[in-house]
């Protein structure tokens, strides 16, 4: 079976989406069945929510998590009370969201259940903690929307990224735009020892010296970054950005030259479009991660909400051959 | 008047609360609510437990049943809604039901640490064994909660046969008649066990608020050893020996300044602060102010020596509330708020602190209304403290000035950044009617432009 056995390596796990609709539920049931046949105890919780009968946007059929005996989950009061299975309630955390307290309970006799959570990372942090607390083996995120946040290395040790018909019905552009995502997934991250001293930094943009020291350019927001020019290379050619690298900043950076080497937090702080990339890169630049994330596969939904059909063969085929990594068809693998 | 009040007023005493280590939302919500209390009999026996607590802590601070309290209190929820909820006769969920379980597991394991303290004739708990056990019917000893298979013989069954269904996975409809079946059964029992707990709610009450007060009580406890805090004692006057602005010392310690504590003897009527600029007057009021505050909300106080009477209330005009959006300029926010001060004192007996009255409006008139709030704050039973820089006020107050710019003081090089080495912020009688004229030395040791200095000095002396 494809992939789970990979997983087993990590703690933590998140599935996210590179849009709605990409099947993350579905490959959420997926892993859950095959942790369950291999007898693996895992806790599952959400960012936001998720697990609805039906898509609240597009109001067409979801399918639901299923939860095995034994597996723990974090979900909000009302969904508890709304859950298909027998659980026992183990902890009520006292911060309360819009759907009640999150409660943690561990399932008795499987069923449907449906998940809501944290909506910070730095709770999900918290409850992955507690999850693994609990004999946890693996902790599972379901992504909610297009949230990236919680793939973050800081957040999850290793993720799945689903695709799909729902992010465009023309293959050329669902290609090109997965290609991108899985790119900056891939990026390279950079040596231990500059991780570790850039690690401390907590905001603005920073120069890195020769010995890896990082020093403050004193840019506290993109916007200020105008005037600054060739100033912000006098500590060197390296650049840490602590918060979200934009496409303000790399044009920024563009015209200053090349043999930039601009370091991102992670790929969940980009927020880029490929063409501001491709203009950065082409001078000779390049971007780096401090984090790289793991990423153990990609799935395919190859239907759209708005009723497209991809066909399924020829569309896994042209990711596996432009990302150069093997793409499931969750439809397919939940058979 | 109660904390959650107090703390929107300008006498400082906002840090107070926020520096307390409370484990609880229930602690934090104890603590607001305690009243700003004009009876001297319970204000005695809360610094009574507050002595007591704070024996406890200084000898457990590091040891098991202290920490373990502590921990048990952070994982108290304040279940009030829930309570009322019962209370309305209104069965209970799951989710509630368990947060009532593990209310009534802290409450006996907080007794246990409170008794290692030595604390339970302190801090009593009531008993909630019974509670526990109507909600652990399988005697498991530990707070998790489902809707048990004992509580009804048909769920056993039931719940066999939805396993296996749901194992073979092939027959949606009968799975969903016993979900429900179940739902409808787990409804019953919900409210069968609400009705159970129903005559339990008082005593459930009394467990939640004893153990918020726990650890209100315990982080007063905390704050009187950090801060060195003294029990009040009551008398006919104000007496503080080495007072402390808590907030202000700390800033100071923190960017490495010299903080100086001030002795201040006051009693009714009005007494006149002088004292030339940055000589701490408006800390002095906000000091007062905050010492007031937590001594009538059953604190200790930051000072060597307390001693104080007790008012109906702090009244403060202090700072700039100057608010565009209102309309409000700075002189009509503050005579406004004077003006209230004024009639509430005809009613009450007030601890009134007034910083720089009429200060921005044009000094003859302004020096007028001066004269006006000592004359009637004279006749008022309120103890009245104003700071001012307008000179010879009539009136026979008291006048005290702070002793302000030494310039011996110290050896270390007069400039801007260590000015405060150079004053002295100690208090000293004044008959003179005079106040010092040393704005103008003040801005000229803060660098200020040098033609500004000499031609202000040449219209002084004109």
């Amino acid at each position: 079976m494809p992939f789970v056995q990979e997983i087993l390596k990590h703690r933590s796990l998140s599935i996210v989406g590179l849009e709605k609709n990409t099947g993350k539920t579905v490959c959420l049931n997926y892993i859950l069945r095959r942790l369950n046949e291999l007898e693996v105890p895992v806790g599952v919780t959400s960012i936001g929510v998720d697990g609805e009968q039906v898509d609240s946007v597009f109001a067409t059929a979801k399918p639901e998590v299923t939860l095995y005996e034994g597996t723990r989950f974090i979900t909000s009061e009302q969904h508890y009370m709304k859950r298909q299975t027998v659980s026992v309630l183990e902890y009520v955390d006292s911060r309360r969201t819009a759907l009640g307290p999150l409660v943690t309970a561990r399932v008795l006799v499987r069923g449907k259940v449906l998940l809501s959570g944290a909506a910070t990372t730095g709770v999900l942090r918290g409850q992955i903690g507690q999850l693994g607390n609990a004999g946890c083996k693996l902790a599972i995120v379901d992504g909610a929307l297009s949230r990236l946040s919680l793939a973050s290395p800081t957040v999850t040790d290793c993720m799945v990224l689903a695709t799909g018909a729902a992010v465009s019905a023309n293959l050329k552009q669902l290609v090109a735009k997965t290609r991108f995502l899985h790119s900056m997934i891939c990026l390279d991250e950079v040596s231990p020892t500059l991780r570790e001293s850039l690690g401390q930094v907590e905001q603005g943009l920073w120069g890195v010296d020769e010995e890896g020291v990082p020093h403050d350019l004193g840019i506290a927001s993109v916007f200020l970054i105008g005037s600054a020019g060739g100033d912000l290379l006098r500590y060197g050619h390296t650049l840490f950005a602590s918060g979200a690298v934009s496409d303000r900043l790399l044009k920024a950076l563009t015209p200053l030259g090349k043999d930039i080497t601009l370091v991102a937090r992670d790929f969940t702080k980009l927020f880029i479009t490929p063409e501001a990339y491709n203009d950065f890169t082409r001078k000779g630049n390049r971007l780096m991660m401090l984090q790289r994330s793991k990423l153990i596969a990609v799935t395919l939904n190859p239907t759209s909400p708005q009723g497209f059909l991809l066909d399924s063969r020829a569309t896994c085929d042209a990711l596996s051959e432009a990302l150069q990594t093997p793409v499931y068809d969750v439809m397919k693998i939940e058979q | 008047m109660r904390i959650k009040e107090l703390i929107k007023g300008d006498a400082g005493f906002q840090h107070v609360v926020d520096n307390m280590e409370l484990m609880s939302a229930a602690g934090r919500r104890k603590m607001l609510d305690t009243e700003f209390s004009t009876d001297a009999a319970w204000l005695d026996g809360e610094w009574n437990r507050l002595d007591e607590a704070i024996a406890a802590v200084r000898e457990y601070k590091y040891k098991k049943p202290y920490i373990d309290l502590r921990h048990c209190l952070m994982c108290l929820h304040d279940l009030r809604g829930t309570l009322a909820s019962l209370a309305n006769h209104t069965p209970l969920n799951e989710v509630e039901l368990f947060e009532v379980k593990n209310l009534a597991q802290l409450c006996r394991t907080a007794a246990g640490s409170i008794d290692g303290l030595g604390l339970t004739a302190l801090l009593p708990l009531p008993n909630l064994d019974d509670v526990f056990a109507l909600l652990d019917p399988d005697h498991t000893g530990i707070a998790n909660f489902y809707i048990y298979d004992s509580y009804d013989p048909r769920l056993a069954p039931l719940r066999k046969e939805l396993s296996a269904l749901q194992i073979a996975g092939n027959d949606p409809e009968r799975i969903a008649a016993l979900l429900a079946e179940q739902n409808e059964i787990q409804s019953e029992v919900c409210v069968s066990l609400s009705d159970k707990l129903v005559p339990w709610t008082p005593t459930i009450s009394e467990a939640l608020e004893q153990m918020a007060y726990t650890d209100f009580l315990l982080a007063k406890a905390e704050l009187a050893i950090a801060w060195n805090l003294t029990r009040p004692v009551l008398g006919e006057h104000i007496e503080y020996k080495s007072l402390i602005n808590p907030r202000l010392k700390k800033r100071n310690e923190s960017t490495g300044l010299r903080y100086q504590p001030v002795d201040i003897t006051i009693g009714h009527g009005v007494t006149l602060i002088t004292g030339a600029n940055m000589a701490g007057k408006t800390v002095l009021l906000k000091s007062i102010g905050t010492a007031q505050c937590m001594v009538q909300c059953g604190f200790h106080a930051p000072a060597e020596k307390v001693e104080t009477m007790l008012f109906d209330g702090v009244a403060t005009s202090i700072g700039d509330d100057q608010d565009e959006m209102n309309g409000l300029s700075s002189y009509a926010a503050e005579i406004i708020k004077i003006s209230d001060i004024v009639k509430r004192s005809r009613t009450e007996h007030l601890l009134v602190l007034i910083d720089e009255p009429a200060r921005t409006t044009n000094p003859t008139e302004g020096k007028a209304i001066v004269q006006a709030v000592i004359g009637m704050m004279q006749q008022a039973s309120s103890a009245t403290l104003i700071t001012t820089h307008y000179g010879q006020l009539g009136g026979d107050c008291r006048r005290l000035r702070v002793r302000g710019f030494v310039e011996d003081m110290s050896d270390m090089p007069l400039n801007p950044r260590n000015i405060n080495l150079f004053i002295d912020y100690s208090l000293t009688e004044d008959s003179s009617g005079e106040v010092p004229h040393e704005a103008l030395r003040i801005a000229s040791i803060l660098g200020c432009d040098k033609e500004l200095i000499d031609k202000a000095t040449g219209y002084v002396n004109k």
